[in-house]
């Protein structure tokens, strides 16, 4: 490749790395060099202003002296030889590694790897990007009159890197793109609001809208005015699936991360070949997924993308691991090193994680359910990985009535719950299957692309 | 460089105005795993970004103003970065405005000299004062501590005659506390963000935290119940003045922005409550002046000075706050960002607000209110049933409500905190919420 794919800077220093790697190794056992360069540019037009805000872009290398006990890292902003060279020098130097340390770089491996395009955002113009977004705002606000605003957003990424130690020498250039629409309305107690993104990991091509989702997404904002707050209580429910996605980030997803078994934070460390859920429930994380927003080709240390099933059939069989995590716990590793950019640390971290689809079709799932809560767009989440308890705030659900969905509208909505009596009380699986993107942190920083979801799962859980 | 970016823009007819910000900066971080740690890190980065603002005309004929911003980092290449910017900002149609002119910039204090002279030193003292504490709460097991500390050094160059500089350090301490053993573990999680290491506090912090951990050791079950909840410390702080992952509901609504694209109802002189108030008085300041605020800035990203703005007078709206280009649309005096949250001490002794029967909320999962309407379902992570003096932990259910109607009936106490980006009464006894328990067993 593909020489156009990464940046001129990183491509010039790129054939020197090798040497990097052996300053490193010449006193530590274990060497790595990670090139990472992530840009941001955010278009934004709503009814009154537009903007294109460059979010401030992340270039830098990152030298890794690594013994098994101690992870020395240097990060360095941009991609200058010499300054490598002896920042090299300069993070082996005085320090005393352990020789005793377990580490295994991994097989032989090599490649450049890009995402597939068929529209590559870096090739249109801005002002196109700008056409499509008025466009798109302009489409919305015709719908009704009640809107106040129309906010139209698209988060462009491109992130480029290296990866380089004794045996690997990888290179990846992906393309992530988030488009979402915001429908402002103003009701009798302020303004209420409802919003549909789209995303993924490919080119323009795949933010288009149609009509019938923008005319749903202005009727549920203007039905937000007149919705009621739910009784608190134990309900049946159907969850969409981004919000079955966001139990599934939650329960199996943050809570299994092994820095948290090495932390002691993880209850399901106790609990690996036991039964977490009911036999419907298999949760699967998957960076190797094509097109997603969550995808990428090898993970922050190297390891190639491939998926790891978290829950099977019930049973919680593994964990998702960086190197650090899967040296200490001493078992296989996960492709799921990630760091936020090259001043941060590297984390086990989800990418895509879902529940996997059954075979009932989605009006037969909710034909099952006699009174019951449809929970149909989700707002956020937040994790209990020692006490398993749930949050996930779904922004709007509709009451089920006689297996049909009725017009009555319950904002917002709460679930909350005991992660095995929630996943123990699914007792039906659709046939259909979506992800939603977003972001992810860990506590209130290192935030990562990823996504989440499934199909529409049938379980009982406490709303307020 | 910055010196060949300024030339490079005063070179460029085509400019209406423009600014540089140079931002060097360099952070120290441990992780410590137990008794041994699993990373050291040095991170040194710089980086130069531009805001270039243009006049043009859109499709209509109408005069435009549009800002391009790019970013270059030391020895990047200065020439094209410039043009794209242009490029963009000439594709961008708002209606015309100006970047800020000069005004006198105030001392703000945002540094921690301690830090400054040894960082590597300072956050390895910083974790071995946490184990030492922790020490003395034998209950208790500290399995992993992560402390950052970051010096960032911002210049700030404009056409308008803006040259102003500014060094602020950020302390960050994360920990987590394991209690009990087996199938009975339980454990407490602990952010800390500060400008100074003084002011984390680790003593306090780590009594707090220890405590909880051990309540939650006896957590029950919550009640259904509506009642006076009491809140305190960090906790109440992240209701008022938001977090990073989660704004300020007030800092959202007082918006100039948002007031010029029609999303927010709040007006000048008149109610920010949506019903009557039935506690005390509110009053708010944003206040981005604030003596190690988090949020604190001798000037922002404009520019604009640091101010100390009245927010909220007598539960009415005082000001919007506005950057540069919206208060030029609405005619208001800039206030720049919004920085932090002060609110004036209560009348009532805390201890007056914590008579008789009440719940009292210790820690959310997360406290997330809708950033526009207020309302909020968030779960509880510990909080205790208090009937005269008596306290009983619980873990789990929802507290139920919205965030303005819960300040247009609270009490304030006399006593203050500072909490990073908040100022102001220490704890607040809300007189009318409701928490969805976990059973169909209610408190009456």
């Amino acid at each position: 490749m593909k020489d156009k794919i990464m940046k001129p800077d990183m491509q010039k220093l790129r054939p020197e790395l090798g040497e990097v790697v052996g300053i490193l190794e010449a006193r530590a056992p274990y060497g790595a060099v990670s090139l990472d360069s992530r840009e941001i540019t955010r278009y934004y037009v709503d009814n009154s202003q537009e903007r294109v805000i460059a979010g401030e872009p992340t270039a830098g290398t990152v030298l890794r002296a690594y013994d098994g006990h101690t992870m020395h890292e240097k990060g360095l902003g941009g991609f200058n030889q010499e300054a490598v060279t002896q920042s090299a020098r300069d993070l082996v130097a005085g320090v005393d590694f352990s020789s005793d340390g377990k580490l295994d770089p991994g097989k032989e491996r090599s490649g450049d790897f890009q995402t597939e395009m068929e529209t590559d955002p870096a090739l249109m113009p801005t002002g196109q990007k700008l056409d499509y977004l008025r466009d798109l705002n302009q489409r919305v606000r015709k719908i009704d009159s009640q809107i106040v605003n129309v906010r139209v957003n698209l988060v462009d990424i491109r992130e480029k890197s290296v990866f380089r130690n004794r045996v690997a020498d990888l290179a990846q250039d992906i393309q992530r793109l988030n488009i979402s629409v915001l429908v402002m309305v103003m009701g009798e107690q302020g303004v209420v609001y409802d919003y549909t993104s789209k995303c993924g990991a490919g080119g323009l091509e795949m933010l288009t809208f149609n009509d019938e989702e923008l005319e749903e997404l202005v009727r549920n904002a203007i039905k937000l005015k007149d919705a009621e707050r739910i009784e608190p209580g134990e309900y049946t429910l159907v969850t969409a699936p981004g919000v079955s996605g966001v139990i599934a980030h939650e329960s199996f997803g943050h809570g299994v991360e092994t820095d948290m078994f090495l932390k002691e934070r993880a209850k399901a460390a106790h609990f690996v070949g036991k039964r977490v859920g009911s036999d419907l429930v298999n949760i699967i994380d998957d960076p190797s997924l094509p097109g997603e927003f969550g995808s990428y080709f090898f993970d922050d240390e190297g390891f190639p993308a491939q998926p790891t099933q978290i829950v099977k059939n019930g049973i919680f069989t593994r964990g998702l691991t960086d190197l650090y995590s899967s040296t200490a716990l001493e078992i296989q590793r996960s492709p799921n090193g990630r760091r936020q950019d090259f001043t941060r640390k590297v984390y086990p971290r989800m990418t895509n994680t879902f529940f996997a689809s059954g075979d009932l079709a989605v009006d037969d799932l909710i034909g099952q359910v006699d009174e019951g809560i449809y929970v149909s767009k989700v707002s956020s989440g937040m994790e209990d990985p020692k006490g398993w308890g749930i949050q996930v705030s779904g922004h709007y659900a509709f009451e089920i009535k006689a297996g049909k969905l009725t017009d009555k509208m319950y904002a917002p909505v709460g679930i909350t719950g005991y992660v095995p009596d929630v996943l123990g009380s699914i007792s039906g699986v659709a046939s259909d299957f979506s992800l939603s993107g977003g972001y992810c942190g860990k506590g209130t920083k290192e935030t990562v692309p990823v996504t989440d979801g499934g199909p529409h799962l049938l379980m009982k859980a406490r709303l307020g | 460089m910055l010196e060949k970016i300024k030339q490079a823009l005063q070179k460029n007819p085509e400019i209406k105005a423009w600014i540089i910000r140079q931002e060097t900066t360099r952070s120290s971080q441990q992780y410590d795993l137990k008794d041994r740690t699993e990373a050291v890190r040095e991170v040194e980065s710089e980086l130069y970004t531009i805001d270039v603002l243009c006049d043009a005309e859109d499709a209509d004929g109408k005069l435009t103003s549009g800002v391009g911003t790019v970013s270059i980092l030391p020895n990047g290449e200065i020439s094209s970065a410039l043009q794209k910017a242009v490029l963009t900002a000439q594709l961008v149609h708002n209606q015309p405005y100006d970047f800020a002119d000069p005004s006198p910039i105030p001392e703000v204090e945002l540094a921690d000299q301690i830090y400054q002279n040894d960082p590597e030193g300072e956050i390895r003292n910083v974790l071995d004062s946490l184990k030492k504490t922790t020490s003395t709460y034998p209950h208790v097991r500290l399995t992993a501590a992560e402390c950052f500390g970051q010096e960032t050094t911002s210049r700030l160059v404009s056409s308008k005659g803006i040259d102003a500089e500014q060094v602020a350090t950020d302390i960050y301490l994360q920990w987590v506390y394991i209690g009990g053993r087996g199938d009975d573990e339980v454990e407490t999680f602990a952010e800390v963000s500060r400008r100074r290491i003084a002011d984390l506090h680790i003593e306090e912090e780590a009594a707090l935290r220890a405590q909880y951990t051990s309540d939650l050791l006896n957590a029950a079950e919550p009640p259904n119940y509506t009642g006076p909840v009491f809140v305190q410390g960090s906790t109440l702080a992240v209701m008022l003045a938001g977090e990073s992952l989660a704004g300020s509901l007030l800092q959202t609504l007082s918006s100039a922005q948002l007031k010029y694209s029609g999303e927010t109802p709040w007006e000048v002189g008149k109610t920010i409550f949506r019903g009557e108030v039935k506690g005390d008085d509110f009053n708010a300041w944003a206040n981005r002046q604030l003596p190690y605020g988090v949020l604190s800035s001798a000037f922002d990203k404009e520019g604009i000075p640091a101010q100390r703005v009245r927010l909220v007078k007598d539960n009415n709206l005082a000001s919007f706050i506005a950057d540069q280009r919206f208060a030029n649309y609405l005619e208001l005096e800039p206030t720049g960002a919004f920085g932090n949250l002060e609110i004036p001490a209560g009348s009532t002794p805390e201890a007056d607000l914590q008579r008789g029967s009440y719940v009292e909320i210790a820690e959310f999962s997360w406290f997330n209110p809708s950033p526009i309407t207020g309302d909020f379902s968030c779960e509880i992570r510990l909080g205790y049933q208090v009937i005269d003096g008596e306290r009983k932990p619980f873990k789990g259910g929802l507290l139920v409500g919205n965030l303005l109607d819960a300040v247009a009936d609270v009490r304030w106490s006399q006593e203050t905190g500072f909490y990073g980006n908040y100022l102001g009464p220490r704890a607040a006894r809300f007189n009318s919420l409701k928490l969805a328990g976990l059973g169909d067993q209610e408190w009456v």
